[in-house]
């Protein structure tokens, strides 16, 4: 805690400022400044004079008409709804599997544990991209030798197919994050004090009952923080459909809302309507944080 | 959900055919394109840079190159248009930057205008030529009396089929749709199919319609008039709407996808409606060598006697410091003899954008097509009847998508191909005038 | 920092050691069978990838041929991908800490008007998604006409609100006060404070901030996607990207390809296992505190 009753003096105020200035100039640069930009641009719409702007484009107010017309657009609808699916799956598997290699991990009968945690965390440092190039190649049929291990058992999987590659791009994100939030845990476990399982092994508790009773609830922190990283994960995917794309026609331009204002953007040039999405998708992240972090805060009271 | 649009020509490689094709060139692709760089050489050359997805571009640019040290031109690979090109090219543009040349589709070129993206190329020159040029097609890229790209290529339809299948029911190349119809029932009798109906691309439906005579878009002074709902494009729909009712095409098969392969090989297709450049994709199906032909399409009651599938412009950027250099450039790739039998032996372009050479290449009978001279003999004709008042908007993409969203909703049982183009009517004016332009139904 | 805790101690007996071990390694062969098929693959030229068996080597191994084709493509293009993905990670990632830590330390520190506004603000970052920012920066950028430049991706990889958080945090619990009124008695300004007092006592946290932010900059793919449209200033990753997607064209992209991921993969997964434990020790002490 800060050391002084009331503000500090003078001088360290000024060394204060001094020391935040760069941060702060740096993030009201490029966190504030584009928000602010985009929220304006999505207010506005460009009115052109004839048959393509040749003879003048202005700008004008647009209301709410920006907006409209992304809701009226059903990719762009049905894109955050996938991203909701996806997330209502994919977010809790991934964190739950998380979670029990911690716990197995950090258990007494785990060999070798330092190797195990080494190999799950690998994938991390594996560009998404990378891995869903990687990954790509071992769901096209003539090349995946998965596809062709399935066959000899006779499983014929189609990892491209319309039903299938909302999990396909689940699974290649779970294969480079489970890794990482599991560590998150293990650090959160390690955290616990060792009287705390004196008492518990006192108290006759077997391993399964100290997972439920003692580390489950004391890992709370961890676990928070690995959920909202991944809910605001959930709605920027953008890389792994895009690989995707290339290999699968069931991906269309707008399969993500990152995907589809980046659309908006690029391919109709249309900025305005980019910006509005923009502006939805981060305000969906932070409400839906918000509310997820607000019920838990609430239970924690 | 928007489907992946075909790329250039229509192509969608399955990778063993691709495999089998670009094996046999081996290290040439690899002499390719370099990175970019726009910077004037020190001794006072002029160095463009030209972003196409075409093969081998650069053995093309070579053979400038070779003539010219003053303008040098290098090819940079960029993804097929549809698939992530063009976002490259709005991107660059909206920086200020980008290639002095690029590949733009035809049906793309009004989009380009949008954002003020190319030059007018009758202000370096262009003047000249223009007359060489395909009119039909040069009408598409001309507006406001500029022509703002030139056509590089082109692709006028025609239909292949198979000659032992059609013997085997004894039977003629259909004349008129009506009679295409009576020949895929008899080819459903023997399990097989003649064709196929495509629902995730908008540009073959666009190429059936146009034959017919319909007119999507058209220009009213400063105002787009749009009538994808006319007579001809819903009596198109409609007849189509039958065939697949009927089940006398399949709509499971995407052209040239690896099921369009196996069938073909497999014998169980009777007949391929597309352009001229399907003709290299056709040779993919290598177990049935010397089995097709071409013959016109078949017509519809009005209408003319073929229609367009995909087409390509070389244009010249806005933001190109060198437009005049570049210009030049871009004549005589679209122009020159030699410049087109080149582009036709690396990199496989569609249909020569000058009538009065179709490429050196183009003048031999085809042994892959019995022996036919199946260019001169249907492919020219075909290139002459065409619609002359075809023009693109400036969102054809998006109502491109917006029909196939329906088209396969409509294929799964949902509604019908005329709801589709009703649908996208109301949508496609809603486009435009979402882009601050003036637009109306017809 | 505490010892690891004792959970190891409460039972252990043969059977469940086999049954979690077993469950540990076929989650283990999860996470290794693409590495292990990407070793495999890069060993093999474009037929032989489609031909054989995607798990087993193929007649021949041309594992030196494809890595050396991947470094020399295009005059060595691969490896100028990597030094720009440097460039902007390792850059990047130092110069983010470094300002993240001057923040924190100073939010920690010092009591002034409008310290918890700017924490709330800057916490507000944490949730945003950096790709809601990418696309009104790369508007931003155009106009000031440094979109398709170094400093397009650089600038906006300075700034780790998450970092700020964590140093803040840190600042908070290790920062000891007695020190640093020790060090304004003997005379030395704050900046030297900062520096000198300030800085040791928070590299536990500095090294997590900059390895996540350096993670994080090398992983970016949506933010030099949309600045970049020159292929000189790509990092690896969006260059990589770019060679898969000619594979459909030119067949010898296959090899590129395997060949580019397989070397961009193998630091990256070297480094991760050997850092991993700066994990866990700068997350430990106070950052994931309720």
């Amino acid at each position: 805690m800060a050391t002084t009753e009331g503000d500090a003096a003078a001088p360290q105020r000024r060394a204060a400022w001094i020391l935040l200035a760069p941060f702060l100039v740096l993030f009201l640069g490029t966190f504030v400044a584009p928000i602010g930009y985009a929220i304006y641009q999505s207010f506005i719409r460009v009115e052109r004079a004839g048959l393509f702007g040749e003879e003048g484009t202005t700008s004008s107010f647009a209301g709410l008409r920006n907006y409209a017309e992304a809701f009226a657009n059903n990719e762009f609808v049905g894109s955050i709804g996938q991203m909701f699916l996806f997330g209502v799956v994919q977010v809790p598997v991934m964190i739950a599997a998380a979670t029990v290699l911690a716990l197995l991990l950090e258990s007494a009968s785990a060999r070798w544990p330092a190797a195990f945690r080494a190999a799950y965390f690998m994938p991390y440092g594996v560009p998404g991209v990378i891995a869903s190039v990687l990954w790509s190649f071992l769901y096209v049929p003539g090349l995946s030798p998965i596809i062709d291990v399935a066959a000899l058992v006779g499983i014929d999987i189609d990892f491209l197919g319309p039903s299938m590659v909302l999990w396909s791009i689940a699974n290649i994100v779970t294969w480079t994050y489970t890794g990482y939030n599991m560590l998150i845990i293990v650090a959160q476990l390690k955290a616990i004090p060792a009287e705390i399982y004196e008492a518990a092994r006192v108290d006759g508790a077997g391993p399964l009952r100290v997972a439920g009773s003692v580390q489950l609830p004391l890992i709370r922190p961890a676990l928070l923080l690995t959920i909202v990283f991944s809910i605001i994960g959930t709605l920027q995917i953008f890389a792994e459909p895009q690989i995707l794309q290339q290999v699968s026609t069931a991906v269309g331009n707008e399969y993500t809302p990152n995907m589809a204002a980046f659309d908006a953007a690029f391919n109709y040039n249309d900025y305005n309507l980019a910006a509005a999405e923009a502006v939805i998708i981060a305000l969906t992240a932070f409400a839906l944080s918000f509310v997820f972090l607000r019920l838990t805060n609430r239970g924690q009271r | 959900m928007r489907s992946r649009a075909a790329k250039e020509h229509g192509v969608q490689w399955s990778r063993r055919t691709a495999l089998q094709a670009g094996l046999g060139l081996g290290a040439g692709a690899l002499v390719g394109a370099c990175g970019s760089g726009r910077a004037a050489d020190p001794d006072g050359s002029v160095h463009l840079t030209y972003w196409s997805w075409l093969k081998d571009l650069q053995l093309v640019c070579d053979v400038w190159n070779a003539q010219r040290p003053d303008v040098q031109v290098e090819a940079v690979w960029i993804q097929p248009g549809p698939d992530g090109g063009y976002q490259k090219m709005f991107s660059a543009l909206a920086t200020g930057g980008g290639p002095d040349l690029a590949q733009v589709e035809l049906r793309q070129t009004p989009a380009f205008l949008l954002v003020d993206g190319l030059v007018d190329t009758r202000r370096y020159g262009a003047d000249a030529v223009l007359d060489r040029y395909e009119q039909a097609i040069l009408g598409q890229v001309t507006f406001n009396d500029a022509v703002y790209a030139l056509p590089q290529d082109w692709g006028p339809t025609a239909w292949f089929y198979r000659t032992d299948l059609l013997e085997e029911i004894g039977a003629e190349p259909p004349q008129t749709w009506p009679e295409w119809a009576e020949l895929a029932r008899e080819f459903r009798a023997t399990d097989r199919y003649l064709d196929i109906f495509n629902p995730s691309d908008g540009s073959y439906f666009a190429a059936l319609a146009m034959q017919a005579g319909a007119t999507w878009f058209a220009i009213d002074d400063d105002t787009w008039v749009v009538s994808i709902d006319d007579d001809a494009t819903l009596e198109t729909a409609d007849f189509f709407d039958r065939a697949v009712r009927e089940d006398l095409v399949s709509t499971s098969l995407a052209p040239f996808s690896p099921g369009w392969f196996a069938a073909a090989n497999e014998g169980r297709l009777g007949a391929c409606m597309s352009a001229s450049w399907a003709d290299a994709l056709i040779e993919g199906a290598a177990g049935t060598a010397g089995l097709w032909q071409v013959a016109p399409m078949p017509r519809w009651d009005g209408g003319y006697g073929s229609a367009q599938l995909g087409g390509s412009t070389t244009a010249v950027f806005s933001t190109s410091p060198h437009p005049a250099e570049a210009t030049e450039f871009a004549i005589w790739m679209t122009t020159a003899p030699e410049a087109i039998d080149a582009q036709i032996e690396h990199s496989g372009i569609g249909w020569s954008p000058v009538p009065d050479h179709i490429g050196t290449p183009r003048e031999q009978p085809s042994e892959f097509f019995g022996g036919q001279r199946y260019n001169e003999e249907v492919f020219v004709p075909a290139a002459e009847q065409q619609h002359p008042d075809w023009t693109w908007a400036p969102t054809t993409q998006q109502v491109f998508n917006e029909l196939s969203d329906g088209f396969v909703r409509a294929v799964s049982g949902g509604s019908s191909l005329v709801e589709a183009c009703r649908r996208t009517q109301t949508a496609a004016v809603e486009m435009l005038t979402d882009k601050g332009l003036n637009a109306r139904a017809a | 920092m505490r010892r690891s805790s004792s959970a190891r101690r409460t039972g252990r007996n043969p059977a469940s050691t086999i049954l979690v071990t077993g469950i540990l390694t076929v989650v283990a062969v999860y996470f290794l069978v693409p590495v292990y098929w990407v070793v495999i693959a890069a060993t093999k030229t474009t037929e032989d990838l489609f031909a054989t068996h995607g798990f087993l080597l193929g007649p021949s191994v041309h594992l030196w041929e494809n890595l050396t084709q991947a470094l020399t493509y295009d005059g060595g293009i691969l490896v100028r991908w990597f030094a720009n993905s440097m460039l902007y990670a390792g850059v990047g990632g130092l110069l983010a800490t470094y300002f993240a830590a001057a923040g924190g330390y100073a939010l920690a520190k010092y009591s002034f008007r409008g310290r918890e506004a700017i924490f709330g603000l800057v916490l507000g970052g944490v949730l945003v998604p950096a790709t809601a920012t990418a696309l009104p920066l790369f508007l931003l950028f155009s106009t000031l006409g440094i979109a398709n430049t170094y400093w397009s991706v650089l600038i906006p990889s300075l700034v780790s609100p998450f970092g700020f958080f964590l140093c803040r945090i840190y600042a908070d619990a290790t920062v000891s006060d007695s020190l640093v009124e020790a060090a304004r008695i003997d005379g030395a300004g704050e900046l030297r404070i900062f520096h000198t007092v300030g800085l040791r006592a928070m590299v536990p946290a500095l090294v997590t901030v900059f390895l996540f932010q350096l993670v994080g900059i090398w992983n970016n793919y949506f933010l030099p996607l949309t600045m970049l449209a020159d292929e000189s200033l790509y990092p690896v990753t969006l260059g990589l990207a770019n060679w898969n997607a000619q594979v459909d064209r030119l067949p010898e992209f296959y090899e590129l390809t395997t060949g580019g991921v397989l070397l961009s993969i193998v630091p990256l997964m070297v480094a991760m296992v050997v850092l991993q434990r700066f994990w866990r020790g700068g997350l430990t002490a106070g950052a994931v505190k309720g």
